[in-house]
């Protein structure tokens, strides 16, 4: 249980690092261009709510 | 070389050590410095870049830049960020005792998600998944609960319908009040054991920092 808590907390950070705060001219090429990030914002979101769905249920 | 640029602070002592602080039209950015053949998408420099924006934190409030962003020298800093300069410093002298904390919430009934086969447009798919999103929502008694035990502790609270399955309250929140906050937390916890959901945060200004969330 210890380690699914972590990760949510690891996951609920790179979410908010990746998906909140002032969008700057630059950085939504960097998203779109670099397939490697788009993927990890991806996963990053499907996993946190999986990952919460899946610690609400337990 | 180049910076990857984390947040916008008040004072030159919010970034030390943590990070090197780029002046900017009076205020100063806190960047990390890497290789210029260095990936932004590189795992280890994000984590990295999350841990140095949580110290950052606990020195005081910032405006979060979000992750990608990334300049040459403060030159470029300044010019590519000059005109958003007197907004963030009005912010952050109006927050400076405050960060957002969030919650999110498990959709009661997962909408389901629009089949594409089933629009003649792109355009029309693309607003029935936008609606599909707006149409979620949670439990209206834990809804009920939060309004009354939770928002109260919050100086601004905007509810948002991230996605198809879950909802999330984005909160301005008194560092003074982050305990009786998570305390709140924990009451809805004990009260709704089956109702997932997540209360986060300390986290820098970044929902009420977004002019395109307003």
């Amino acid at each position: 249980m210890a380690d699914e808590s972590q990760e949510i907390t690891l996951l609920e950070t790179l979410d908010h690092l990746l998906d909140r705060g002032v969008v700057i001219a630059g950085e939504a090429v960097i998203s779109i261009g670099d397939v490697d990030l788009l993927y990890l914002g991806l996963n990053v979101v499907l996993s946190n709510v999986d990952a919460l769905m899946r610690s609400g249920q337990k | 070389m180049k910076w990857v640029v984390i947040g916008a602070h008040l004072q030159r002592d919010d970034v030390g050590p943590v990070a090197e602080a780029l002046p900017v039209s009076g205020l100063f950015l806190s960047a990390v410095a890497i290789a210029d053949d260095r990936p932004l998408a590189d795992r280890d420099l994000i984590v990295q870049i999350a841990g140095a924006r949580a110290k950052l934190l606990d020195r005081a409030t910032f405006v979060a830049i979000r992750y990608g962003f990334a300049v040459r020298d403060a030159q470029e800093a300044e010019t590519k960020c000059a005109a958003f300069a007197p907004r963030w410093r009005e912010l952050l002298v109006a927050h400076r005792d405050e960060v957002e904390m969030t919650l999110k919430i498990a959709a009661a009934t997962p909408a389901a998600r629009p089949d594409r086969r089933d629009f003649s447009s792109g355009a029309d798919y693309l607003r029935a998944l936008h609606d599909s999103a707006r149409a979620t929502d949670i439990d209206p008694k834990f809804r009920e609960a939060v309004e009354r035990t939770v928002v109260p502790l919050a100086t601004q609270h905007r509810w948002t319908n991230r996605d198809r399955s879950s909802v999330e309250l984005s909160m301005l929140v008194r560092r003074s009040n982050l305990e009786k906050m998570r305390n709140a937390g924990e009451d809805l916890r004990r009260t709704f054991a089956k109702v997932p959901f997540l209360m986060s945060g300390p986290w820098p200004l970044e929902v009420f920092a977004d002019d395109h969330q307003q």
